[in-house]
């Protein structure tokens, strides 16, 4: 059951535009952690996860098993470093389709 | 078919959502007393029982409807003003005292509850589940201590918006600038299971006498993390000329109606070391009346907006229809959560050209008001 439902078709397709278009699967380069990435303009990312690749990121799974309060982890930077290969290799295109 | 843009404002949802609500600072609980709370359209009463426990219940009497947030407190349970049914913890009915027996299907609605840093939450679920106490927001080390200056805690009545609106505010990067008078200068957001996460990096504008954010001798560095729909806590560092002062604020809201909310904030500030307990009480003062003047900046806009599912996005904004995907989770069955609602999802915008531009416009305006011989009003 949706919750907040739009009136207007066209609506599902700017959802889809939004959060599913243009999206690149990258893999990192330490683990097996595969993600979903978009890029449009140098210093804008989108980054993503899924349960499974959630859970092969060495980096979380250490910081989930960590001492101290459950905290909202920041980026993984082997992944980060990862997206920055991938873009300069040219597979992440980076730019924006009219603001998606 | 045409290509003007056209505005989707959406049917709202018929239910509340499910987790963790705060009601208010436990200490004004505690009076012996029935207190009334408005919430997920009906009326609680919560009371404290001689354990000390603090109870919360669906405000009217299963037997005639009567108001027992008008009642009284007896023993352990709440009593009707009506006819002195009497109502314990758990939601059953434990007395009828002009009655040989209680009706075995006497029992109202229930709200588990839990103190978490000196305020009472509780939990709701429209499929009547019990309470997750496993996603509940993280407690405060130090606050509630000497360390720490207490609460400061205010409400505020929202009406004619859903309370979604507020959530909005998360990925909302370009309306602290407009609305809150303040430069982002670095924005990203991560939502993660039952968390919604902002971090970012701001100073104030200099052609603007503004409030918590648009202090032009204020830097701040903020987290923001939403546990589950309606729990935020803001950590905030605010580096005032050189100055460095820890804030937390809490921003948190029960739903009332379809479209109207009760927001709730408080403030507790790092006591820093070597000011007397005066000036500690004075800077906490300050920051919560400038962060609630954020908070009716955002009102303003709020009280005047349409509702839209259908916002329209540029480069630089934040990931609105991502942080709503997320959202939808509570509003939905727990069967019918689907793995995008709270799989990891993470943003960086893109500030560069929009503080170009915002930084060229402010030098316009304060040249502007240096020709005319105005200051800025602080």
């Amino acid at each position: 059951m949706a919750s907040f439902v739009p009136r207007s078709p066209e609506t599902l397709e700017d959802q889809r535009l939004y959060t599913e278009d243009r999206l690149v699967e990258v893999a990192c380069l330490d683990c097996l952690a595969r993600v979903r990435v978009k890029k449009n303009s140098d210093h804008q990312t989108s980054v993503q996860w899924s349960a499974e690749a959630r859970s092969a990121c060495q980096e979380f799974v250490r910081r989930d098993a960590g001492p101290g309060r459950r905290d909202v982890h920041k980026p993984c930077s082997r992944l980060m470093a990862s997206i920055d290969d991938a873009v300069r290799a040219g597979a992440v295109s980076v730019g924006a389709y009219d603001g998606y | 078919m045409t290509d003007t843009r056209l505005l989707d404002q959406g049917t709202a949802p018929t239910r509340y959502a499910r987790g963790w609500h705060c009601l208010g600072l436990a200490e004004d609980f505690r009076d012996g007393k029935p207190h009334a709370v408005e919430g997920f359209e009906t009326k609680l009463v919560v009371w404290q029982d001689s354990q000390g426990e603090l109870n919360a219940l669906d405000g009217y009497c299963r037997h005639m409807g009567g108001d027992l947030t008008q009642g009284e407190v007896k023993g352990d349970q709440i009593a009707c003003p009506f006819h002195d049914w009497r109502w314990g913890g758990d939601g059953k009915c434990k007395q009828i005292p002009y009655a040989r027996r209680v009706p075995l299907r006497a029992r109202t609605q229930r709200y588990e509850t839990v103190e978490r840093n000196g305020q009472l939450l509780i939990w709701h679920d429209p499929q009547g589940s019990a309470a997750d106490h496993d996603i509940l927001p993280p407690e405060l080390p130090d606050v509630m201590t000497e360390k720490y200056t207490p609460w400061s805690w205010h409400t505020k009545d929202i009406n004619g918006s859903h309370c979604r609106e507020l959530i909005d505010n998360v990925a909302d990067m370009a309306h602290f600038y407009y609305v809150h008078f303040a430069f982002p200068t670095s924005f990203r957001n991560i939502f993660d299971g039952h968390t919604a996460t902002q971090f970012m990096e701001s100073k104030g504008r200099p052609d603007t006498a503004g409030g918590g954010y648009g202090d032009e001798n204020s830097t701040l560095k903020s987290v923001a993390t939403y546990y589950g729909p309606a729990y935020m806590i803001n950590w905030l560092e605010v580096d005032y000329k050189g100055f460095v002062t820890e804030v937390i604020l809490i921003n948190c809201h029960i739903p009332t109606g379809p479209s109207s909310f009760r927001l709730q904030y408080g403030i507790s500030v790092r006591k820093p070391e070597g000011l007397d307990e005066k000036t500690c009480a004075y800077i906490a003062e300050r920051y919560t009346e400038s962060f609630g003047d954020g908070f009716l900046q955002d009102v303003a806009i709020w009280e005047n907006k349409v509702a839209v599912q259908n916002p329209l996005l540029c480069e630089e904004d934040g990931p609105v229809y991502q942080l709503r995907r997320w959202y939808e989770q509570f509003y939905v069955d727990v069967d019918d959560i689907k793995p995008e609602m709270t799989d990891r999802f993470e943003f960086e915008v893109d500030t560069t050209k929009a503080n170009e531009f915002w930084h060229a416009e402010v030098a316009e305006n304060l040249a502007r008001m240096a020709a005319d011989g105005e200051t800025v009003g602080h």
